[in-house]
């Protein structure tokens, strides 16, 4: 999952759109009169009302399953439509979800699934195994520009008919073969497809409804607005103000609605990390999408703290662009990495529990613990500087760092930027851009170095390694190795055993990191305040919430 | 040549007169000296920083991390260890410059355009004003970064895009000053004694708009020296490790529980500029209206 707007929350930020300062202004303000008038916050309210006050970082940007590529958005979408199958909220192993059960053909190439009786869409019509088809053709549908659509890539000839080679959608291997049934046939087996089924985009989506409000591959349709939007999730769109709230609402359709406890859930999009933990502390929310890094030490201390940090499946990184000259030879790549002292980044800046990473995938994926040679060594790195034809950093141009306006990236560039100096004695300048011009300038190669955060979309080294294949649409940093390529997307999946499988993730990994396009930084940490009231909300590696099983209880 | 050489030997002593007089009704205001002495002090310490700053801007010092105020670090340290006195007088530097640079440039631009737009009238003054309601119109954020795409980042074209979109206001209250002078008496006097139309402007209408923009200014240095840290921090200002006292500003807020002097020195060192600029634009105001005199 593209590690998008969402990045703010995690570290410390400080928006500084007057716009938004506005819009928070009239929150507190709002809060300060209903406080003053009946001394109710709204987690009390909520408790009682079983109303569900969540931050939500930012204001999602999209609804639409296939459309939407962040975090924000997938915590709303979760909430209105479901997968084949979900996770355990502890173990994230799979469970059924609009999928009762399912087998998987000894080859482990064929899943049949089998559909509930009870599955229904939120309207009341029945959801069919032709749904997940339809929805599935539509995710393929190039002009609908979904960016996930490489998550349905295991699928068999569905990478040929998304890029043209096959033009007969029945040649993909998704097919009904009753309204119960739906069996998929893959390419390789593929170890981790059914945690791809509870990604949203493999959900499906309502034709009737979509096709009401457009054409199926048109984006930007009125049909994720409340009151068109038809999903098949434990909740449904209530209301939709933009950059005020979202709330959803229970469905009474749902094939477990008994079990759903939760009446409502209000998403509110406080991309502001410091007014969002005053909200906390001052009863607005049950959960907090992040805390800001000074904020960390004194909730520590706490003796019954809301705060959890949990680990999270994610790298922060630096992406170098190889086709900048002075940045193409890896020795200098290697210097620059070398000398970046990641212990006390993480110590005494991100300040919550970090680890420094070595390597891109995060340590204990799928049992993957990636070896790496990296350290922190600015003898070595002054060394390999001055091998690549910078001694003592002579003639090393002065090199950019650009990031995305974000205050917990800044402290980070800033630190890097007197490292570099400090160790190899070479000039850095930094430069910050909004999100959406940051993403352009570093799709299209203009930038140096630039600020990065990945994600897991699934718990499967994959997913961090299949990024750096050549002209990967998250590659972006113009580095091929066709070698690399083929250990990814042939050997890999090819494999029969899980120990082999790792075994050719670390060679690959390997030759990554020797040519080191990419600096690992550190393993992400998820940092939230939950209030005691809210139950069932267990830490997992991919911080998923399950809203179906969240309830809350009132404290004394 | 001849009645150029009269005019000067004329006028000169006049002027200068002038100024004299204010500078002994300034001299008589305590508050307004106050002000130009901090003003002097901190243009001093500015200038003098890179001698006796006692560490560098830059260096950091991430074991150390933010640290009160101490005997080692008089104003305390940030999140990354960097002295805070050293930072802020970094700071002010920058944030002085920006403050007088880009003024100079609204000044400049608004006093001469106002002064032409005022003074003519008729269809010259409808153009020239509806430019500037024109240039009103535009969002200044899209102009500023339009200037920034086109020219790039570099801080001194940061002071003339602040000052080009501050001359507009500068220029209305101008205009509107120099028609309300230009049909009085002395003016007819002027023309009377065969003053070209130039130095009229120059030597008549100007001083006497002088009043108004003065207190304008010392509204737009505090203004350019905010919308600087505005600008800094969305990328198309200055850039770390540099720093403003804007900037200083907007990243103590946030940490302002956890570390208040983070916030507070810059603040004062902040808030004691814009003082003294108050203090001391009033002062001048009053020393150098001309009607003032009379009362």
């Amino acid at each position: 999952m593209y590690k998008s707007l969402f990045s703010q929350t995690l570290n410390s930020a400080l928006s500084c759109s007057k716009m938004f300062f506005k819009y928070v202004i009239i929150i507190q303000a709002l809060f300060l009169l209903s406080s003053c008038g009946e001394n109710e916050t709204n987690v009390s309210k909520g408790n009682q009302s079983g109303t569900l006050y969540w931050g939500n970082g930012t204001e999602p940007q999209s609804l639409d399953p296939q459309i939407a590529t962040g975090v924000p958005e997938h915590h709303v979408i979760s909430t209105l439509m479901e997968g084949l199958v979900l996770k355990d909220r502890k173990t994230l192993q799979p469970r059924p979800g609009m999928a009762e059960s399912w087998e998987i053909s000894d080859d482990g190439r064929v899943y049949t699934f089998k559909i509930r009786n009870n599955a229904k869409w939120s309207n009341g019509d029945p959801l069919t195994a032709e749904d997940f088809v339809w929805s599935w053709w539509r995710a393929l549908q190039p002009a609908l520009g979904n960016l996930y659509a490489y998550m349905l890539f295991p699928i068999e000839n569905a990478q040929n008919y998304y890029e043209g080679v096959v033009s007969d959608f029945s040649q993909v291997g998704a097919r009904a073969l009753d309204d119960q049934t739906l069996e998929v046939t893959l390419n390789h087996p593929t170890p981790y497809f059914l945690q791809l089924l509870d990604h949203y985009s493999l959900f499906p989506v309502h034709k009737e409804t979509i096709e009401k409000f457009g054409s199926a591959d048109q984006r930007g349709t009125r049909w994720t607005y409340a009151g068109n939007l038809v999903g098949n999730g434990a909740f449904t769109l209530e209301e939709w103000e933009i950059n005020r709230k979202i709330v959803v609402k229970k469905n009474e359709n749902y094939w477990d609605a008994e079990n759903v406890r939760l009446n409502e859930v209000v998403f509110l999009p406080v991309e502001n990390v410091v007014t969002e933990e005053r909200m906390f502390r001052a009863g607005q929310l049950h959960v907090t999408a992040s805390l800001p890094a000074d904020k960390i030490a004194p909730y520590s201390e706490m003796s019954e703290s809301p705060m959890r940090i949990s680990p999270y499946l994610g790298t922060y990184f630096y992406r170098i662009n190889v086709d900048v000259p002075h940045l193409q030879d890896p020795k200098v790549r290697k210097a620059l990495a070398m000398s970046i002292d990641r212990k006390n980044i993480v110590e005494k800046i991100t300040k919550g529990g970090q680890i420094p990473a070595y390597a891109m995938t995060p340590p204990g994926t799928m049992g993957y613990y990636p070896k790496s040679d990296l350290r922190y060594d600015p003898e070595e790195a002054r060394k390999l500087l001055a091998e690549a034809g910078y001694p003592d950093g002579q003639g090393f141009p002065v090199t950019e760092i650009l990031y995305n306006t974000n205050e917990g990236h800044r402290k980070i560039a800033v630190a890097i930027q007197e490292m570099w100096k400090q160790n190899l004695n070479v000039d850095i300048q930094i430069l910050n851009q909004e999100w959406k011009v940051y993403l352009d300038s570093e799709s299209a190669g203009e930038y140096q170095i630039s600020r990065a955060g990945w994600i897991g979309d699934y718990v499967d080294p994959n997913n961090f390694l299949d990024m750096f294949i050549c002209n990967g649409g998250n590659n972006r940093t113009g580095w091929c190795n066709q070698e690399y390529d083929n250990l990814i997307l042939k050997v890999a999946p090819a494999v029969k055993s899980h120990e082999e499988r790792l075994e050719i993730f670390q060679t690959a990994e390997t030759m990554l990191l020797n040519d080191m396009p990419v600096i690992p930084i550190y393993t992400y940490t998820s940092i939230q305040l939950i209030d005691p009231s809210v139950k069932n909300f267990d830490s997992n590696i991919m911080n998923h919430a399950y809203y179906k099983d969240i309830y809350l209880e009132e404290q004394d | 040549m001849h009645e150029g050489n009269i005019q000067s030997s004329e006028t000169e002593p006049v002027s200068s007169s002038l100024w004299r007089d204010a500078w002994i009704k300034l001299s008589k205001n305590r508050l307004a000296l106050f002000g130009l002495f901090i003003l002097l002090t901190l243009i001093l310490v500015s200038l003098l920083t890179p001698i006796i700053a006692p560490y560098g801007y830059e260096e950091q010092n991430l074991a150390l991390g933010a640290t009160a105020p101490s005997s080692t670090h008089l104003l305390g340290t940030d999140i990354f260890g960097r002295d805070m006195l050293t930072r802020i007088m970094y700071g002010g530097r920058v944030s002085l410059m920006v403050g007088f640079v880009a003024t100079s440039v609204a000044l400049v631009i608004g006093i001469t355009w106002g002064a032409i737009a005022g003074f003519f009238g008729g269809r010259l003054d409808a153009i020239m004003m509806r430019i500037v309601d024109a240039l009103y119109a535009l969002p200044f954020m899209i102009f500023i970064i339009l200037l920034m795409v086109v020219f790039g980042r570099n801080i001194y074209l940061l002071f003339l895009a602040i000052g080009a979109v501050e001359w507009l206001t500068m220029a209305r209250i101008v205009r509107s000053q120099v028609m309300s002078i230009r049909n009085q008496e002395f003016i007819e006097a002027a023309y009377s004694i065969g003053l070209s139309r130039w130095l009229i402007i120059k030597k008549h209408i100007i001083p006497n708009t002088i009043g108004p923009v003065i207190v304008y200014t010392t509204l737009t240095i505090p203004s350019v020296m905010l919308l600087e840290a505005f600008l800094s921090f969305l990328g198309l200002g200055i850039q770390p490790p540099q720093s403003s006292w804007g900037l200083l500003i907007n990243y103590g807020v946030e940490t302002m529980e956890e570390y208040p002097w983070l916030l507070i020195f810059p603040g004062i060192a902040l808030s004691l500029t814009l003082f003294a600029l108050n203090f001391l634009g009033d002062g001048l105001r009053d020393a150098l209206d001309p009607r003032a005199s009379k009362d």
